[in-house]
């Protein structure tokens, strides 16, 4: 058995949500339990829960899909059970999905939750304290792998793995066909990519082409093929068309050919001072004297959609409903995107993007160009070579150099697994970067002249699996404390990280807490069935985006 | 096997003999067979520019390069001290890419068309590599042939997934012809992500796209075309072009006769369904 640790977290006013495994927790700011949602186990699942006799004979009418292969070798000693002279054995393994992503509104009304392998997106009221209501379940056509929320609140925009862009509306309407959201038109082709209407069944079971049709070779072959999968087809499509097409409402935005690995909404504010625009001609054509005042329209907000890919791009569409209009592309990384972030304070031109590249860059969205690289490789080839201090902060050293080659000489890998970005007092603004596999945060400051400095590094006892602000020089981080760093207690895996002035306690750096939430009670939910490999595989994902080179 | 292996050094031979200065002897096809499907989804090893501004074009379009000293000069002229490390400035061409054949096959649109259009420079993008190498075979014989003339120089062919690279070679509104002739049809509805023609990827073919410009596309499959007629016309930067202005299309004739399909659909007796559409102007925002 496996504790898992907290590996989301999202940060609402004064309320702390975090996800353990398919579970969500919030805390208040002391890091009090308040509740507890549990991923809804079917029963049938519940019977392969861990208990040790399910593990050593899984039903034998459970689908094969339901059991994974284990090597002997990494059974959990726990059991000290032998099943035969095999030399592997099947082994029922946790059912419930993680928690994959977590949002919420900026009204802090609704809660957002992505659980990966079921494909599904759920939705929670928040009563402001802590308290969530399960509204809605919706299980979407390939899996998401990030959402972010229109500036409104009103709409989830779901980038998948597919390379589609789905939005959907935050609370779904009672009959989807009777009341469309009214702002953003869903299921009009006109303002949306919804999929054209496919023919109906009829049609889609009569071949596509006959021999007429068709004069090459291979498409004689392919029709070959189509025509003996037809019976077998249509089958399946009686069967599956309910999960193919989502019966809820839903639109295509937009779509790469490539897997979407992260999305933001970002807002462009114009000040048009537009001369009425009523030229006003009279009906005879003449033009009237301008007495009416100019019509200012002081600002008027657009917002845009940011898409990043594995394929090195980051495309930015215009939001709803003409998203299917591309304005730009940001185009410079060498390797898989994997986080973007607007950043704070009134520039909203500036995106932060980082992914499978030694350098962080900074653009100006709109005008697609690049602003600055940021040396991120070096600092994370030193954080690498540091015995994590666990206690007294800073221990970077500053001389990150940028080029990913450090003393060593060894060539490290960065996989950028987060960024954040806050405007503190002072007028400073603070990047905050994590990466995978990495047991550090890394601090820069986006200065005036749009480039990024790394401020400082702060070394932290295991990897971060997630980062959040909870107040100007306050972060929450959530710690790997069970398959990386120092392992011991992996109670709780929280810890706050407080920026320390230098002055009478001594050096300037940032002080460590672990936290341990009241009420937490240890097993059940938070313990799972998997080898440390296996929740490896679960909890680190970023750096499995990089293209496979023949150097590898 | 002995067999395979000399076919294979014969193959070798022959197209390092056609890489050679100076053959104006057209290459032939059976040297160049490949697979006839590459996925379009996976890795591949394909080698594309990370931004259009990076996009060296000088070996597509010798003819077209923009003098080296006087470029330099610029450039040292240029007082933006902050320069983007590795952004080694290609050399320039005097004029872009404007027209673009994706999955120009063995290439016989882009020779139907570089005569008739010679001041404008002509791509053809093909996923397959010796597909690829052969039509740049090709050209290079044309080239050499018609020295005189200096016909071809306009034309070019890089191997590219299209489905993904797109804007990695064009910049915004840099294309004024797109053809898309016989794509493969992916029969299978499961396979229709595959297809080339998408409302998805249509955004991709209008942003490269200038207003005014016009997707070319054929094909010898009704239910291809009924699904790129549908796709094209529910993408609301494009409208189909009517039929009339469609026949009075020189280029229309050319796709018709001088692909290597529509050739063998020809020889079949084939039918050939062609649909034109416009890229209109994105709406105020
Ligand atoms: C049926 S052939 C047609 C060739 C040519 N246009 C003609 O009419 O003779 C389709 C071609 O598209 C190419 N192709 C398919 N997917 C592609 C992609 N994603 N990018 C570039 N080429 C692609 C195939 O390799 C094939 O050569």
């Amino acid at each position: 058995m496996m504790a898992i640790p907290y590996h989301l977290l999202e940060v609402c006013g004064s309320i702390i949500f975090a996800a353990r495994g398919s579970d969500i927790h919030s805390f208040t700011s002391t890091f009090e339990h308040i509740s507890t949602w549990e991923y809804p186990v079917k029963q049938r699942e519940a019977s392969c829960a861990p208990s040790p006799a399910a593990q050593e004979s899984p039903a034998p009418e459970e689908p094969p899909a339901k059991r994974r292969k284990v090597q002997d070798g990494q059974e959990s000693t726990s059991k000290g059970q032998v099943n035969g002279p095999k030399a592997t054995q099947e082994k029922v393994v946790n059912e419930r999905p993680f928690i994959q992503g977590l949002y919420v509104t900026t009204d802090g009304h609704h809660l957002v939750a992505i659980t990966g392998s079921d494909k599904t997106i759920w939705v929670f009221e928040h009563d402001g304290a802590g308290n969530l209501k399960q509204l809605s379940q919706r299980t979407m056509p390939k899996r998401p792998c990030a959402l972010a929320l229109t500036a409104d609140n009103r709409t989830i925009l779901s980038a998948d793995k597919f390379g589609d862009v789905y939005a959907l509306p935050l609370i779904p309407s009672n009959s989807p066909s009777t009341s469309p959201l009214p702002p953003q038109n869903f299921n009009r082709s006109r303002s949306s990519l919804t999929p054209t209407p496919s023919p109906g069944p009829a049609a889609a079971l009569k071949p596509q082409a006959n021999e007429l049709t068709v004069h090459t070779k291979r498409n004689l072959i392919a029709l070959e093929n189509q025509k003996k999968s037809l019976s077998r087809k249509s089958a399946e499509q009686q069967s599956q068309s309910s999960g193919a097409t989502p019966s809820f409402e839903h639109a295509l935005l937009l779509g790469h050919v490539s897997m979407l690995t992260a999305i933001c909404v970002a807002t462009l504010t114009t000040t048009t001072t537009t001369t009425s625009s009523s030229i006003s001609l009279s009906n005879d054509g003449q033009q009237q004297p301008q007495q009416q005042p100019e019509t200012r329209t002081p600002t008027t907000a657009k917002e845009y959609i940011l898409t990043a890919d594995r394929d090195e791009h980051i495309r930015v569409s215009r939001g709803m409903p003409q998203s299917h209009v591309i304005e730009g592309f940001c185009l410079g990384h060498d390797e898989f995107v994997s986080r973007l972030c607007v950043a704070p304070g009134g520039r909203e031109r500036v995106l932060i993007s980082g992914g499978g590249d030694d350098d962080l860059f900074v653009w100006d969205w709109p005008a697609g160009r690049l602003l600055c690289r940021a040396g991120l490789a070096g600092h994370v080839k030193d954080a690498m070579v540091l015995v994590p201090s666990g206690g007294d902060g800073d221990g970077g050293d500053g001389n990150g150099n940028g080029d990913g080659q450090g003393a060593g000489g060894k060539q490290v890998k960065v996989a950028v697994t987060k960024l954040l970005a806050s405007r503190w007092t002072g007028c400073e603004t603070v990047v905050f970067v994590a990466c995978e596999r990495v047991p550090a945060i890394f601090c820069y400051n986006l200065l005036d002249d749009n480039t990024l400095r790394h401020r400082e590094t702060v070394g932290l006892p295991g990897n971060p699996l997630d980062v959040e602000l909870l107040g100007a020089g306050r972060l929450l981080v959530a710690v790997d404390s069970v398959t990386s760093g120092e392992g011991s207690s992996a109670a709780s895996s929280l810890m706050v990280l407080d920026q320390q002035q230098a002055g009478s306690e001594g050096e300037a750096g940032w002080r460590h807490t672990p936290v341990v939430p009241t009420n937490e009670s240890a097993g059940g939910a938070a313990d799972i069935n998997l080898s440390t490999e296996e929740l490896q595989k679960i909890l680190y994902t970023t750096e499995s985006l990089r293209k496979m080179t023949d150097s590898d | 096997m002995g067999g395979a292996k000399n076919k294979r050094q014969k193959r070798e031979d022959y197209r390092a003999a056609m890489r050679e200065e100076g053959v104006t002897e057209l290459p032939r096809k059976k040297f160049y067979r490949q697979r006839a499907h590459a996925n379009p989804f996976s890795d591949h090893q394909l080698v594309y520019p990370p931004s259009p501004d990076q996009m060296d074009w000088s070996s597509l379009y010798p003819d077209y390069v923009v003098e080296e000293a006087k470029d330099n000069e610029m450039a040292g002229l240029d007082a933006t001290p902050e320069r983007a490390p590795m952004t080694t400035k290609p050399k320039r061409l005097s004029k872009e890419v404007e027209v673009a054949d994706i999955g120009c096959g063995f290439g016989g649109l882009l020779v139907g068309l570089a005569p008739t259009m010679p001041d404008t420079l002509i791509l053809g993008l093909e996923i397959r590599v010796s597909v690829t190498e052969f039509v740049e075979d090709r050209i290079k014989a044309l080239r050499a042939k018609h020295h005189e003339a200096k016909l071809y120089r306009n034309v070019g062919v890089l191997r590219a997934n299209t489905m993904k690279f797109l804007p990695n070679f064009f910049r915004k509104g840099q294309l004024t012809k797109i053809f898309i002739c016989f794509p493969d049809p992916h029969f299978k509805a499961r396979k229709h992500k595959q297809r080339i023609v998408s409302t998805t990827l249509n955004s991709e073919y209008a942003y490269v796209m200038r207003p005014g410009g016009i997707v070319y596309t054929i094909t010898d499959v009704p239910d291809l075309h009924e699904w790129m007629v549908q796709h094209f016309e529910a993408h609301p930067s494009f409208e189909r072009i009517s039929e009339g202005e469609q026949e009075a299309d020189p280029c229309v004739e050319i796709m018709r006769t001088e692909t290597e399909e529509s050739k063998k659909v020809e020889r079949h007796k084939g039918q050939k369904l062609v649909a034109l559409f416009r890229r209109l102007e994105d709406p105020a925002w």
